[in-house]
């Protein structure tokens, strides 16, 4: 599989998902109906705890069409950055 | 040029670290899965949860029997080397952590798990038993599980759609031990091989035995993790975002190991009922269809939720505990009242085939689903919107 891809510094969120704790599917399936509440071009950022996102979301953003733009690692958690097509 | 030191560093990445391929892992899964039988019988997983679970009812008085030593128990043994190898994969790629979901996730793994546990009892396996051992071992019991299993899993899919409408799951809570060192993971190999080798020092029937179902299970775990290889997602993906590589790659699996493990059958190296239950058809089509709906709830079949509990996911462990018990109580229940019998009939495909149909047949199911859900990967024809 592809490396983790990083995200750069500094983008401006539209609106914040936290999945933490959640386990597949329901980070994917909370992200597939958050982003349909922000506009195209704006960023979709998902905080999440369940490693399997790591493949989920940038798979997803591939199909769908939208431009996953890399993840941050936190303390104890991920953040995973979406771009709205 | 890149020096020695950075080429072994890059092995050490792409083997432990970065993840495989959903088909690398369902290549290597299978090969074990044929490894497993050659070496003496057939991969399961429920056998052993069930064990341990038998083992609490007897210790409160509820069983009379004592059930065999879940050290000396193959099915048992083979779950906890799954457990070994899937934990030694998560603590070297560092992605080791008890993470401890909302209360509404609990609450799912616990229902999830005591329907997992009605499903197995009724399909005589859960989706490794009943499905994907059993089609390797040609029981027509493991075609009419995948339709249940298919079908349930729509039914799980739109349970989870239902509850994004409807529930909110809450704040997570904490997340703990994420920072075990790497070489923890290292000497669990040796822990693992030194385990094995105190099997030849052992007394107890069939010790020796032991050895390689602690160490193929343990291959095993550690394949499903490093591939994040996964039968629920294999039979959901295709319904919820139409990707296929998962799915395809089950089929593969299936496909590969069958030749293999129907080979030996038919060269008499073992028994042809291995894995051919009296689970066909409404057991295990039932049973599947309870199975398929729920392990979508619990995001775990039996092989996938055990090797999530040993990357430390809280749900997952409370989805095998409830799993387990339920499996435990009805088996025990079905057995005393001779219901066990009244499941179906036992079928083995070459009966009625021959050896080069029943192949023939278990490939060409699986071509179809594997081109099925290849089309529908462009088409999301089967894809259900939310």
């Amino acid at each position: 599989m592809s490396d983790t891809k990083i995200a750069p510094d500094g983008l401006k969120v539209a609106r914040t998902l936290d999945a933490k704790g959640l386990s597949c599917p329901m980070p994917l399936l909370r992200t597939k109906k958050e982003i349909e509440k922000i506009k195209s071009g704006e960023i979709l950022e998902i905080l999440g705890t369940d490693p399997g996102s790591r493949n989920d979301i940038p798979g997803w953003c591939s199909r769908a069409g939208h431009e996953y733009l890399g993840e941050k690692e936190d303390s104890g958690f991920i953040r995973f950055y979406v771009k709205k097509k | 040029m890149s020096t020695i030191g950075e080429k072994v560093n890059e092995i050490y990445d792409s083997f432990f670290k970065k993840t495989w391929s959903p088909m690398t892992g369902g290549i290597l899964l299978a090969l074990l899965a044929i490894f497993m039988f050659a070496w003496q019988r057939p991969w399961g997983i429920v056998g052993g949860i069930r064990n341990w679970a038998d083992w609490l009812f007897y210790a409160v008085g509820i069983f009379d029997e004592e059930p065999p030593h879940p050290l000396y128990y193959s099915s048992s043994v083979m779950n906890l080397g799954l457990l070994a190898g899937a934990w030694i994969s998560a603590v070297v790629a560092r992605e080791f952590a008890f993470r401890v979901p909302p209360v509404l996730e609990l609450w799912k793994g616990l229902i999830a798990g005591i329907f997992m546990g009605i499903g197995s009892t009724l399909a005589y396996g859960c989706n490794v038993g009943g499905f994907y051992s059993a089609l390797h071992n040609l029981a027509a019991n493991g075609l009419t599980m995948m339709v249940g299993l298919i079908a349930g899993v729509i039914v799980g899919l739109k349970y989870l759609y239902w509850e994004m409408e409807h529930l909110s799951p809450g704040p997570a809570g904490p997340t703990f031990l994420g920072n075990i060192p790497p070489v923890f993971g290292i000497l669990g190999i040796f822990g693992l091989i030194a385990w094995a080798y105190a099997y030849g020092y052992s007394d107890m029937e069939d010790a020796e035995l032991m050895a390689g179902y602690l160490l193929i299970g343990a291959g095993i775990g550690f394949v499903f993790h490093r591939s994040r290889l996964c039968m629920v997602n294999g039979f959901r993906e295709p319904f919820m975002t139409g990707e296929a590589a998962m799915g395809k790659a089950v089929a593969v699996s299936v496909i590969l190991g069958t030749i293999g493990i129907a080979i030996m059958k038919y060269m008499e190296l073992r028994p042809e009922d291995a894995y051919v239950v009296p689970a066909f058809w409404w057991g295990s089509l039932v049973g599947g269809f309870i199975f398929g709906a729920a392990m979508v709830v619990a995001g775990g079949c039996g092989s996938g939720s055990l090797w999530r509990v040993a990357e430390g996911q809280i749900k997952l462990w409370v989805v095998i505990i409830s799993f387990a018990l339920t499996n435990s109580l009805m088996r025990y229940w079905f057995e005393e009242t001779g219901f066990m019998e009244k499941l179906g009939q036992p079928v083995y495909l070459p009966d009625i085939f021959g050896y080069g149909g029943s192949i023939f047949i278990v490939i060409a199911v699986m071509l179809i689903w594997y081109i099925v859900i290849d089309w529908n990967e462009e088409s999301n024809k089967f894809v259900i919107e939310m």
